[in-house]
């Protein structure tokens, strides 16, 4: 019997919240002067920066989680 | 016809985030399946922004039009009442007990905000005993006690600020007022209060009320009482500053996008 595992480690992971985190947060601070109601687009720019900065956490957490075990 | 409107006028939809969540999930099972680290970063990012797009749509968004013609129907009948009763006076917004204080039972009724719309143009004003009655027709001096159109607001922006507008300095709330009704609450692109001289000065830039003002609808209480912004003003004035306050005069521009509204404090 074949296990299948979860293609990603740890450290992946934590990559790729890094780069999400920085593009919500660009993208959360460049929409801060503008209106929730944009031409055709409306947005909740109060969950963005939230989710931004959820997501700034938890990298910190994996980087925090590299720092205890290495390996 | 029907689908042309509902394509302009509808909310944002969900199915967009729902098909990319779907889709995120059924590519990260089988990335699990095919063991692909390419298809599991697929995978994350799809189901990832799909959750975002659900997370971060509004929910509930109204266009501003909406407010002029629910506010209309209040300043109609602010002016059937007047003109039937031949009223001339201005309207003058006395400020409320603060929540926090104690009064004994017969008083409780100070603790809501009132205008007092006087029968004659003079400031001669209820008794505390009258008002606390929480009656519509007063006699001595005669006039109506009415609710300022713009009370929710002030609500509201007392849930915006954190605190209470009896908390806070006058100083205090000439910085902090444009903040929240531009930036927070999005009433008005720009706003300034102002003291000048014995008045306070505000000028408000393309209100979310600037339709009222319009002249359609012939409202005439909408420049002694103000539209619900102008009201929510003379409200906190009345409250932070704990006198009555009453707007002098208003002035719009021709294109509707400048307001601006002179009030005064009155010694009681």
């Amino acid at each position: 019997m074949t296990r299948t595992n979860f293609p990603l480690s740890l450290w992946d992971i934590s990559l790729w919240i890094a780069v999400t985190a920085i593009i919500l947060l660009v993208t959360s601070e460049l929409l801060a002067p503008y209106s929730d109601y944009f031409g055709d687009f409306v947005i909740d720019k109060t969950r963005l920066r939230l989710a931004a900065l959820v997501l700034g956490a938890a990298f910190m957490v994996t980087v925090f989680l590299h720092a205890l075990a290495p390996r | 016809m029907k689908r042309k409107l509902l394509e302009t006028k509808q909310t944002p939809s969900s199915k967009i985030g729902i098909g990319f969540l779907v889709s995120g999930c059924v590519v990260l099972l089988a990335s699990v399946v095919a063991s692909s680290t390419v298809l599991a970063f697929i995978g994350l990012g799809l189901a990832f922004w799909g959750g975002l797009f659900l997370f971060t749509r509004p929910v509930k968004f109204v266009t501003s039009t909406l407010l002029d013609f629910t506010a209309t129907s209040s300043y109609i009948t602010i002016d059937r009442i007047t003109e039937d009763l031949h009223y001339k006076g201005k309207p003058i917004y006395v400020p409320p007990y603060p929540k926090e204080g104690r009064l004994p039972e017969y008083l409780k009724g100070l603790k809501e905000m009132i205008v007092f719309i006087p029968a004659e143009d003079t400031v001669a004003m209820p008794t505390i005993e009258e008002m606390a009655k929480k009656q519509f027709l007063l006699k001595n001096p005669q006039g109506i006690c009415i609710a300022p159109p713009g009370y929710g607001i002030v609500n509201l922006l007392e849930t915006e600020l954190k605190t209470g507008f009896t908390q806070i300095e006058v100083d205090q709330l000439y910085t902090s007022l444009p903040t929240i009704i531009v930036s927070s609450l999005e009433l008005a692109k720009e706003f300034e209060i102002n003291p000048e001289n014995d008045l306070i000065h505000t000028k408000t830039v393309d209100s979310v009320y600037n339709e009222l003002y319009s002249g359609k609808q012939g409202l005439k209480s909408i420049h002694s009482i103000g539209c619900p912004l102008t009201s929510a003003v003379a409200c906190i004035l009345a409250i932070t500053i704990g006198k009555l306050v009453t707007i002098v005069k208003d002035t719009v521009s021709s294109d509707l996008k400048t307001i601006e509204v002179w009030y005064k404090i009155l010694e009681a």
